[in-house]
């Protein structure tokens, strides 16, 4: 892969693309370019629609209406296709073989001739640092290896597009911080990234630019902090974990104020404006509430408040 | 605390079909198939088809052959022409399970039996089946036939019959056979020298060599079955998907399935029939052309089921429950359990739906009847329209199934 220089080449293009199921419409006049070296998190609530975008993006779903290309080329075309490489979500890789078999394998299926799997081989392992367990059953690796053994397979061919679902599910930090740097590394080199995820501290420290995929359409889109500095300005968010539910009346009163509630019952956040005296005014009320409080933080906000400020939910994800 | 738990139980069958279905329904469904394959072997609905030649031509031989043909435990197979050749032919042919030639008169003295059964070795107990109904039709049919041969015994032990009391015996016998008799006389003696049994002898042991080709076919769609279910974990662990997108498709990983299962099958079949030929006899070498066209045939047609049914199911369980059903019933109905002609006619005649008839079949033809690759194309051609065919829908429901997600 070209080392980027210049002006980055769009390698995906996705325009006006209309998906619907019978009455139901899943994608609504969808655009969305992906060039050389960025990494898109595609993010939206459960049934937004990624699943349905991915799968239309690698022709298993039939364009109903709209553009998709792929390195400038139709992606009904068989060759477009062969440009992108796909980590599904679960771990795909047959696990009685080893990590160098499996790549062996998967090479050949996507296409490469012997000669050519071998040469790729090297540069897979490398890029995903595999090298150390190269001879090693996939069924003895741990969550965080066999992850990066899946995204081994999808790059073997040098795709120009990689789209990854969930890359980093079940794994530790450790694991998820490696697997960052090695999806960072692949995209240094050159490699359009389209990364589907719910973890959107994911998002938030790993993508280039988001989409939060809504109603059909991906609105608002672009890099993280410009994301948030266009919703939040100089606000800050205000974390309130507690030991213990809050009484029903209480959490009517903190709704009200605009708190809102995480799924556990246990936490609660707040956007304010980050003056100090404001800060130090809202922990003594608090603190003055029947609320059993473990910790009040503030913090700038990330994009799952920006998620749920875009959701209108009054949960977070 | 065991209410809720068995709530759990309950529910947990109710609302999965494949485990309701294996806990009630094919329970007493395979107990339906079994029963009738096996009270058909030993009970009332066996009819052994019947080739039946009449060179005599007498009154006599045609009450006999009309008493067979009304017989309800026996049914008639037409030959093409009334020779004793095409009736071997016939039976060494499967055509027929029996044959019966009349050879002399029913009452004819002298050391040649006027019956001749003809069975092949593959089907010996059919002979003495036949000859037991026979036995049975002239005893009550012709009752004068089994008396009259009984006029020379009688003859040696009272010192010997005046002329007037021979004439008078047979006149009374011939009485009895055209009399409308509704009482039976009980014939001993192995029909008193009335039958004579021809085994029609094939190469090596037929027994062996049929239940080589019976328990491989079976086998063949077991294994097979359990090969082509990798197709659903491909499916479910993403593999599909991966390879979608790739330069392969789904057709290269259906294809490659087909190919390997094959030749598994080819394997597995062949260590079956070398342990036969080694241990038992069975002409395998002579007729290796044969066989290996029958065993690729009918791994292939295994194979392509297998996939048809990993393609068509949703998850390895349900694969697991339907094809062991599948295969059990189709193993049964179609000869690996018990020889076909031993079922009763229609069970008979499912059994050709099965893959394991076809290619018990042309075992049989290439191992025990000597046929080369040519004759056995009859039972070849529907194994590999099997394959073909299923091969083709486990094609299209894997591009559906992915396109599913």
């Amino acid at each position: 892969m070209d080392a980027m220089v210049g002006i980055r080449k769009p390698v995906l293009q996705v325009a006006d693309l209309r998906i619907s199921y019978g009455a139901r419409t899943v994608l609504s006049e969808l655009g969305l370019t992906i060039s050389e070296g960025e990494i898109f998190g595609l993010l939206g609530p459960n049934g937004a629609g990624k699943t349905s975008l991915i799968r239309t993006i690698c022709g298993r779903v039939k364009l109903q209406s709209g553009r998709i290309s792929i390195s400038g080329q139709s992606n009904t075309k068989r060759a477009a296709i062969r440009c992108i490489g796909l980590v599904p979500q679960e771990i795909a890789l047959y696990q009685h073989l080893t990590v160098q078999e499996n790549l062996m394998v998967f090479g050949r299926l996507s296409g490469l001739s012997h000669k050519q799997t071998d040469l790729a081989l090297p540069f897979a392992m490398s890029a995903t640092k595999l090298e150390s367990r190269a001879n090693d059953y996939v069924h003895a690796l741990s969550g965080g290896w066999k992850r990066r053994v899946n995204i081994a397979a999808a790059i073997l061919h040098q795709p120009r597009l990689l789209i990854l679902d969930e890359p980093t599910v079940g794994v530790d930090i450790d694991a998820r911080n490696t697997l960052h740097e090695v999806i960072r590394g692949l995209s240094r080199n050159g490699l359009a990234v389209l990364l589907a995820t719910h973890d959107l501290d994911q998002a938030q420290t790993l993508c280039t630019n988001v989409g939060f995929l809504r109603n059909g359409v991906i609105a608002p889109s672009g890099p993280p902090a410009q994301l948030l500095e266009e919703a939040f300005g100089t606000q800050r968010e205000v974390l309130v974990e507690l030991r213990a539910p809050a009484l029903i009346r209480t959490q009517q009163v903190l709704r009200r104020i605009g708190f809102v509630e995480h799924p556990t019952g246990m936490e609660w956040r707040l956007m304010i404006d980050a003056t100090a005296q404001k800060q130090t005014e809202l922990t003594r009320a608090l603190h003055r509430t029947d609320l059993e409080i473990k910790e009040v933080r503030f913090r700038a906000p990330g994009l799952d408040s920006l998620f749920s400020q875009i959701t209108g939910s009054d949960r977070l994800p | 605390m065991i209410a809720a738990m068995l709530k759990v139980m309950v529910l947990g069958v109710c609302r999965d079909r494949g485990a309701l279905a294996m806990a009630f329904v094919l329970p007493p469904l395979i107990f339906v198939v079994f029963a009738a394959i096996f009270s058909g072997t030993s009970g009332t609905e066996m009819r052994l088809k019947v080739a039946v030649v009449d060179e005599v031509r007498s009154d006599e031989t045609t009450r006999l052959m009309d008493a067979i043909a009304n017989e309800p435990s026996l049914r008639m197979h037409a030959l093409a022409n009334q020779s004793q050749q095409s009736l071997r032919e016939a039976v060494a042919y499967g055509n027929a399970d029996v044959g019966l030639i009349i050879a002399g008169a029913l009452t004819q003295d002298g050391e040649q039996s006027p019956i001749v059964i003809v069975a092949d070795a593959g089907r010996s107990m059919a002979g003495p089946i036949l000859s037991g109904h026979v036995q049975r039709l002239i005893a009550s049919q012709l009752p004068g036939v089994a008396l009259r041969r009984l006029i020379p015994s009688v003859d040696m032990l009272s010192g010997g019959l005046t002329s007037q009391q021979r004439a008078q015996l047979i006149s009374s016998t011939d009485e009895m056979n055209t009399a409308d008799n509704s009482k039976s006389i009980t014939v001993g003696e192995s029909g008193a020298g009335l039958f004579r049994m021809e085994v029609l002898d094939g190469r090596g042991n037929v027994t062996v060599s049929y239940y080589a080709g019976a328990v491989a076919v079976m086998f063949l769609l077991f294994s097979a079955m359990q090969g082509a279910a990798s197709l659903i974990e491909e499916r479910s662990s993403g593999i599909m998907d991966r390879l979608a997108v790739g330069a392969a498709g789904t057709d290269v990983v259906v294809a490659s399935k087909f190919l390997f299962l094959t030749l598994q099958g080819l394997l597995q079949v062949g260590l079956i029939f070398v342990i036969a030929w080694i241990v038992y006899d069975v002409a395998l070498l002579p007729h290796l052309m044969p066989w290996l066209a029958t065993t690729v045939f009918a791994s292939a047609a295994a194979a392509g089921l297998a996939l048809f049914m990993a393609s068509a199911c949703t998850s390895r369980q349900q694969a697991n429950t339907i094809s062991s059903f599948l295969v059990l019933v189709a193993s049964a109905v179609g000869g690996s359990m018990v020889p076909r002609f031993m079922m009763p006619p229609w069970l008979q005649d499912i059994g050709w739906l099965t893959p394991n008839a076809w290619a018990i079949e042309a075992y049989q033809g290439a191992l025990w009847r000597g046929e080369n690759t040519w004759a056995l194309l009859t039972f070849l051609w529907p194994l590999a329209l099997v394959a073909v065919v299923s091969l083709l829908c486990a094609f299209a429901l894997s591009r559906y199934r992915l396109r599913l997600g």
